[in-house]
């Protein structure tokens, strides 16, 4: 048999730039910075980019600022949207208030019809009003143009809003005719008891090309790149209460951590392989999550292959561009606003043109001095959330031109479901993996 | 009519201000009264007025912008039918003061010279504001006729009176100083007496502090042709003018009067700034009972304001150096929940706000004038605030008079008189003794909400941060006073965000107000006891029921003698029993026996009143059937409602039945204004029943009658002995129950019974069936009721206990809790929630292990250095500086030792100093271990563990849990957990300086060279463990980062600016401190892994 050379798949190769240049903060230091900077920051980016906007939406209207509204003049004011939320939740009860005899009932989300919206620039708020403007739809922290005018009681009464809309996108390489596949995966959980790592494993060897027959080697071989996205173990967080660790329990610790590593480098073997933090897992918490740290990973991070990326996480794969966070900001938003799915969501932060406008107002984020990380200066092409509760896609299209394919990863580690995305055509679908077979 | 700035008028013209002083003075002179000689200069008044008003129109052309606000600011013009005179006026009052004029020639044709004038200030339905002088209504008292007077000897003693009165009155140029004197028939109020009545003098006199000195002439004795020198006991000689009036005419605080047209004059000149101003005979007025339409409130403006201070690096700002520089004001109708002028008054330019009015001004004297103006303009009826009276009137006040502007203190409303400030303490059994300003301004009624707090509820602290946090839930932005200066001397946008800050404590109080519902409350007592509105604020309870006696007196022809207040000492008696607490934790059902409303149910029961005490010398004499009378258990006589029934029961009578209708009222009420006015009144009732019996032991008091308070209280002792003895004899298995019942503590009105029983509702039945048997054995209207079931019930020792409490058996209703640490403001919060969450542990889950486990692991913590230093802070207010303390205390001296660090942050005379106790060397005095939790924060100052443990949570804690565990003070506080201790090391203290800083292993703490960063070569193999923990502390940091400093952001109310709060009553404020440290700390610590 002549299987050494002839039936040799070749994995196909792409050109891999990472973009997580500004997501980075290991030299950003706490110095007594407070959150009005990143606030200042973003009004700034945004406003410069909104009023660049104001002449093609309503060229006759004069654009003022809160202080300078006059009652009954309309006009268009920008600024920092910031929602009063009766029930949302404040560090102040923790602290104050009497223990309450019976169990709290958790609401899924923090809204209330009686939320309201105000408009804030550096120099003051104002009362918005108005059935345009839905308080269940905006958030705080998002920059916005609105057109209205002042009300005798000192509110503004909104006629219209623009937001940013989608930024400009770089063209997307000319169809070669040649497919390409990421892996998309989130939510392994390696460490969980409820968690199969049969299912993990099948992964890892379908990726890796250990499974099927040649056709479906040959598609493996097509797999140019694979993305975690974040919450790869689960490690118990009682162990980590700055006490010394009895031996018995530092192996509890690191049990899944070693067991990750050893998955990871199997696939770092054979497929370039980016992995992201996300909220359990050990890293930082606030955004943008730094990478975790290379000492976790002593096999997998020796081969050159393995990227520990931080979250949001962007890069460029053959001149298409990834943008994609491990689910954190679109869950804070579906907390504080509503939607009829996650996509939807999704869909709005590339409009307003801000990964997360909630940070820092209820997702925790480093309290950045001069700049905004979030803010989103070009399009992507592929943008993706992990750790949801089910897989859904839908490719949305811009009004120049842009084309974005929006992707909700499931987790793994429940649902066995990967997603796997065709760079040639931004096709997507998604690979279950099961372990029980029914006859 | 006025202008934004009169100033410029004066400075162009600075000799006008010497010419308008004279006038100025005038109206005050007139009301100092008694030693006044020139009252006939009201001419001048009127010209000095017209001129101004003239000057003020030109003004007005010159600035439309005023012209709009004065527009928004005026009150309601008045319709024709007012303006022709054509119509009743019918208003309500809020304030009766009284001044001295010229008699009215054309209403009171027969007299004249200077006589006192009521003036009556109120507000009509549309908004009008009212001034209605009262005239003919003269000061009077009464003295007992002697006997054998008649008609010749009284005009006799007449002469000799008006001789005696003249040499102390020399320069007075009243014509006659007593008016007349008239034999009456009345009746002392004091004992019982047999006949009905008897000859009194009624003196009137001519001018209302005549009375006192004719007073002090008859005390001392008066020498009568025949009689020889004779002293005479006055009668109600000690009634205020003003209150006086109210009572003989049937007004009460706060009612709406009517004046019917025809009856009413308009003022030939104009002395105040009120829309209606008019003169009537005091016979025609027409009070109306607050009943149906009457009990509405007129909409009366309420001005809620704040003003803000430059004050100097490290001094409290001081009338003397510190201009004003923002005034910020709110103008609300009453009955409305949004202010509808918003406006805020600034020294230098300020950036506008939107929906405020914002003025600003070159100099502090136009911010001044500008605001004497806009009260002058809106005419508040009510000026509320936080602090206002000791503090932002006067320093107005103050500061004008520093400035040299003599014109703007005229904030009352009458015309060119000005404000005046005296130093008064006010003293009360009750409310403690406290200074305070009084400021008056004529018209209008102060309320000053820290004043309102400090009498009505009791709280660990006073500030309006805690009080707004504990009324309204949300915390107040606290900006330092030395940060203010520094907002002050920057631009526009700094001055804006002090307005903004300024704007918030301007509305907080009228916030409070409508939360609380004072006004209602208020107005409902004035209304209950007949008193103006401005005396509940400024006086104390037994005013109140002087009113009230007085009013009823005068129904029955009764008179009140005015009593020399003796000494006080004489006036102890024996208080209220309290039956011997059983400690201990008891886990069946208490019930709980209380008797309804017990003093005035008693004074009601045996008829115990001034007028039916018989002294003992009577006693001999009468021989009264012992039918007839009661003989209290502490041995004093009255007599039964037979033979004369008493006052004091028949306005408790009156008082309770009136309680109970507003209480059906209020159940059938559906509009919440109605309910607010009917719930504010069923309270102010409540309170009234329950004083009366305060005033009769007041021995400093009106009218203190010791028998009666004495009687009271021995009666109550009766009471619940008899209670207890009835409730074990019977409830016991001889008598047929399951178990033998046993009273486990008594207080005051309340018996706690243990039936034995364990459920909760057999507890509630034979708790009514106790109750009802009880109650048939007293007399009428005393009755026992059963309200509530403590289960479980943690009996501590008297007036101390905790318990679940139970109304309906099938859920309890809320744990209660009474003389336990919980809100003592000595207290750190460690304490309070320590305590509080070992008694929901101990009440609620039931759960005597986890409390006990909880306390361990608690003060385990606090010795491990764990933790959270804002629990540890305790808070005192700094009242005198340093020297003036007799004893060294840990925060005086501690606010000493801040002042030599640096003294423009240094807590001053009138802060809160909060401070941790930390360690110090072996031997250190307590008041030396004090240091502020900032400097303990940046400089990793250990706290002294023992100190919090000995000093601050042992007592509370044995306390709870004596009754409870056999020896709780071993078991909780020396156990192994109190073994591991660990203290943070200092990074300023003496050896530091000489230490070398050297990296250390993060896994074991060994030394370890520079080139290995992070671990020894122990440690190398523990990597991922030892960096999981550490990015574990990171990501918990940063957690508790983002939500406090958001939190911040949140309640300054901007995203966009920097936190400036620096409210050390805010829990979060340490925290917010403490986090920020720490996350530095932790992310250059984690960075240490980034080789």
């Amino acid at each position: 048999m002549e299987v050494d050379t002839e039936s040799n798949i070749q994995r196909k190769q792409s050109i891999y730039q990472s973009m997580d240049e500004s997501f980075e903060i290991q030299k950003e230091m706490y110095r007594g910075q407070q959150y009005s900077q990143i606030y200042f920051a973003r009004l700034h980016l945004m406003r410069t980019l909104l009023y660049s906007l104001v002449p093609n939406w309503k060229p006759h209207l004069p654009v003022c600022t809160v202080l300078g509204l006059e009652e009954g003049k309309e006009c268009i004011i920008v600024g920092t949207l910031y929602k009063h939320m009766k029930l949302k939740p404040s560090i102040l009860d923790e602290y104050s208030k009497e223990k309450s005899a019976g169990p709290l009932v958790k609401p899924h989300n923090f809204i209330h019809p009686d939320d309201h919206l105000v408009l804030e620039d550096e120099s003051g708020r104002v009362k918005l009003r108005g059935n345009v403007l839905l308080p269940s739809v905006y958030v705080t922290g998002l920059v916005v143009a609105l057109h209205g005018k002042e009300t005798g009681a000192g509110d503004f009464w909104v006629e219209d809003i623009l937001e940013a809309g989608l930024p400009n996108q770089i063209a997307l390489p000319l169809k070669s005719g040649e497919d390409k596949y990421v892996v998309f995966v989130s939510g392994l959980s390696v460490g969980n008891s409820g968690s199969n790592p049969l299912q993990f494993q099948l992964l890892v060897d379908h990726v890796t090309g250990h499974l099927g027959d040649e056709t479906e080697q040959s598609i493996a071989a097509q797999i140019v790149q694979v993305v975690i996205a974040g919450n790869s173990v689960e490690i118990p967080l009682g162990l980590l209460n700055g006490q010394n660790l009895a031996s018995k329990d530092q192996s509890k610790l690191s049990e899944p951590i070693k067991e990750l590593d050893i998955l990871l480098t199997q696939i770092a073997a054979g497929v370039p392989l980016d992995i992201m933090p996300g909220p359990n897992d050990p890293a930082n918490f606030s955004l943008p999550q730094q990478p975790l740290h290379r000492c976790l990973f002593p096999g997998s991070s020796a081969y050159n292959t393995f990227r520990s990326c931080p979250n949001p996480h962007s890069f460029e794969l053959d001149n298409v561009r990834f943008l994609g966070t491990s689910g954190q900001n679109i869950d804070d938003l579906e907390k504080y606003s509503e939607a009829k799915d996650k996509l939807e969501f999704m869909e709005r932060t590339l409009r307003w043109r801000h990964i997360s406008p909630t940070a820092p107002n209820t997702l925790g984020c480093y309290p950045f001095t001069d700049r905004d990380p979030f803010f989103i200066e070009s399009c992507p092409h592929v943008y993706f959330i992990g750790n949801q509760d089910k897989y859904a896609t839908r490719l949305i299209k811009g009004s120049e031109g842009q084309v974005v394919r929006l992707i909700c990863i499931p987790r793994f580690g429940e649902t066995g479901i990967a997603v796997v995305l065709n760079m040639g055509n931004l096709e997507c679908h998604a690979l279950s993996f099961g372990t029980e077979f029914s006859s | 009519m006025n202008d934004g700035n009169n100033n410029k008028k004066k400075r162009s013209q600075p000799s006008s201000d010497h010419r308008q002083q004279p006038p100025q003075q005038q109206p005050q002179k007139q009301r100092a009264a008694m030693e006044e000689e020139d009252m006939d200069e009201d001419v001048f008044l009127d010209e000095t007025l017209y001129e101004e008003e003239s000057q003020v129109l030109r003004d007005m052309e010159e600035q439309q912008a005023l012209a709009s606000r004065l527009f928004k600011w005026k009150r309601p013009a008045l319709s024709q039918p007012y303006q022709s005179q054509s119509q009743s006026i019918v208003f309500q009052q809020l304030e009766i003061d009284y001044v001295i004029g010229e008699s009215h020639k054309e209403l009171l044709p027969n007299s004249s010279g200077p006589a006192a004038i009521i003036r009556i200030f109120g507000v009509t339905s549309e908004g009008h504001s009212v001034c209605c002088h009262v005239h003919g209504f003269e000061p009077y008292f009464y003295i007992s006729c002697p006997p054998g007077m008649g008609p010749d000897d009284i005009s006799h003693f007449h002469q000799i009176l008006e001789g005696r009165m003249r040499e102390a009155n020399r320069n007075n140029r009243v014509p006659k100083i007593v008016r007349r004197i008239e034999m009456v028939q009345r009746r002392s109020i004091m004992y019982y007496q047999q006949q009905d009545s008897q000859p009194f003098l009624r003196i009137v006199v001519a001018l209302p502090t005549m009375i006192t000195s004719c007073r002090g002439i008859l005390d001392r004795g008066i020498q009568i042709d025949g009689l020889g020198t004779k002293s005479f006991m006055t009668y109600e000689s000690n009634v205020l003018f003003a209150l006086r009036f109210m009572i003989d005419c049937n007004i009460v605080g706060g009612n709406w009067i009517e004046v019917p047209v025809g009856k009413y004059r308009k003022s030939a000149k104009n002395l105040s700034y009120c829309q209606l101003e008019f003169d009537c005979l005091y016979s025609d007025l027409i009070s109306h009972a607050p009943e149906g339409e009457f009990s509405k409130m007129a909409p009366f403006r309420i001005l809620s304001f704040d003003i803000e201070c430059a004050g100097r690096k490290g001094h409290f700002p001081e009338p003397t150096h510190d201009p004003v520089i923002q005034v910020a004001n709110l103008i609300t109708l009453q009955g409305q929940d949004q202010p509808f002028v918003r406006n805020v008054m600034t020294l230098n330019s300020c950036s506008p706000i939107v929906g405020v009015d914002v003025m600003s001004f070159d100099t502090e004297r136009e911010v001044l004038l500008a605001w004497r103006d806009f009260i002058r303009e809106v005419d508040p009826d009510i000026i509320i605030g936080y602090n206002i009276c000791k503090f932002d009137l006067p320093y107005l006040i103050q500061r004008a008079e520093v400035l040299g502007i003599p014109e703007f203190p005229m904030l009352g409303r009458i015309r060119n008189s000005r404000v005046r400030v005296k130093d008064t303490t006010f003293s009360s059994r009750q409310y403690g003794t406290r200074e305070s300003k009084e400021v008056t301004v004529e018209g209008r009624v102060q309320f000053d909400l820290l004043q309102v707090m400090q009498r009505d509820y009791k709280l660990s602290s006073y500030s309006l941060n805690s009080v707004s946090a504990h009324f309204l839930n949300e915390q107040k932005e606290d900006v330092h006073h030395s940060i203010i200066s520094d907002l002050q001397n920057g631009n526009p946008e700094t001055r804006r965000r002090l307005a903004v800050y300024c704007l918030k404590d301007a509305y907080l109080p009228q916030r409070l107000l409508d939360k609380l519902m004072f006004i209602y409350n208020y107005v409902e007592m004035a209304r209950v006891t007949g008193v103006p509105i401005s005396f509940l604020l400024s006086r104390g309870q037994s005013i109140k029921v002087l009113s009230q006696l007085l009013r009823k007196a005068r129904q029955k022809n009764l008179v009140i003698p005015n009593v020399k207040q003796a000494g006080s000492e004489s006036g102890t008696y024996e208080g209220a029993t309290v039956l011997e607490a059983r400690a201990g934790f008891y886990e069946k059902p208490i019930a709980t026996l209380d008797f309804a409303s017990l003093y005035p149910s008693i004074m009601m029961a045996y008829n115990l009143c001034y007028c039916t005490l018989v002294t003992p010398e009577d006693v001999r004499k009468l021989n009264l059937p012992p039918e007839c009378v009661n003989k209290t258990p502490s041995g004093e006589t009255f007599v039964k409602p037979n033979l004369q029934k008493g006052i004091l029961p028949e306005i408790l009578e009156e008082l309770l039945t009136a309680r109970k209708r507003a209480k059906a009222d209020l159940k059938e009420a559906k509009d919440p204004l109605v309910k607010a006015v009917l719930d504010g009144r069923q309270l102010a009732l409540k309170i009234s029943a329950n004083s009366v019996y305060g005033f009769t032991g007041a021995t400093v008091g009106q009218l203190p009658c010791l028998e009666i308070s004495s009687s009271v209280t021995s009666y109550g002792r009766q009471m619940i002995e008899h209670t207890k003895k009835l409730v074990e004899e019977k409830f016991m298995t001889l008598g047929g129950y399951e178990h033998n019942a046993e009273v486990i503590y008594g207080d005051t009105d309340s018996v706690m019974v243990q039936f034995g029983v364990s459920a909760v509702e057999e507890a509630m039945n034979l708790g009514r069936e106790a109750a009802e048997y009880i109650s048939g054995t007293f007399t009428k209207p005393i009755k026992l009721e059963f309200e509530k079931v403590y289960y479980p019930y943690l009996l501590i020792s008297k007036k101390r206990y905790a318990g679940l409490l139970w109304t309906n058996p099938d859920k309890f209703d809320k744990m209660d809790t009474k003389g336990i640490e919980t809100v003592r403001r000595d207290n750190c919060l460690l304490v309070k929630n320590l305590v509080n969450e070992c008694l929901h542990k101990i009440l609620i889950e039931r759960d005597i292990p986890g409390a006990v486990q909880y306390v361990k692991n608690t003060i385990s913590d606090l010795l491990m250095n764990r933790m959270d230093l804002s629990l540890l802070v305790i808070t005192k207010g700094l009242t005198k500086t340093g020297d003036d303390y007799e004893v060294k205390a840990a925060h005086v001296e501690l606010a000493e030792r801040m002042r030599k660090r640096d003294a423009a942050t240094a807590p001053n005379v009138g802060d809160r100093v909060p401070y941790v106790i930390i360690k110090a060397a072996k031997g250190a005095k307590a008041y030396e271990k004090s240091e502020d939790p900032i400097y303990v924060l940046e400089n990793s100052i250990p706290i002294d563990p023992q100190y919090y443990l000995e000093n601050q949570i042992s007592k509370p804690l044995l306390r709870i849990f004596e009754p409870i565990l056999k020896n709780a003070s071993k078991e909780l506080l020396q156990g192994s957990h109190t073994r591991s201790i660990s203290i943070s090391t200092p990074s300023n203290s003496g050896i530091m300086k000489f230490a070398k800083k050297q990296l250390s292993c993060i896994g074991c703490k060994a030394l370890i060279s520079n080139s290995d960063r992070t671990l020894c070569s122990h440690c190398k193999g523990r990597e991922a463990e030892l960096y999981c923990k550490t990015v574990a502390n990171v990501s918990d940091l940063e957690k508790l980062f983002g939500r406090l400093w958001t939190q911040c952001q949140e309640c300054q109310g901007s995203l966009h600016q920097d936190v400036l709060c620096t409210s050390r009553d805010c829990p979060i404020f340490y925290r917010r401190k403490k986090a920020q440290k720490d996350m530095a700390e932790a992310k250059v610590q984690l960075d240490r892994w980034n080789f």
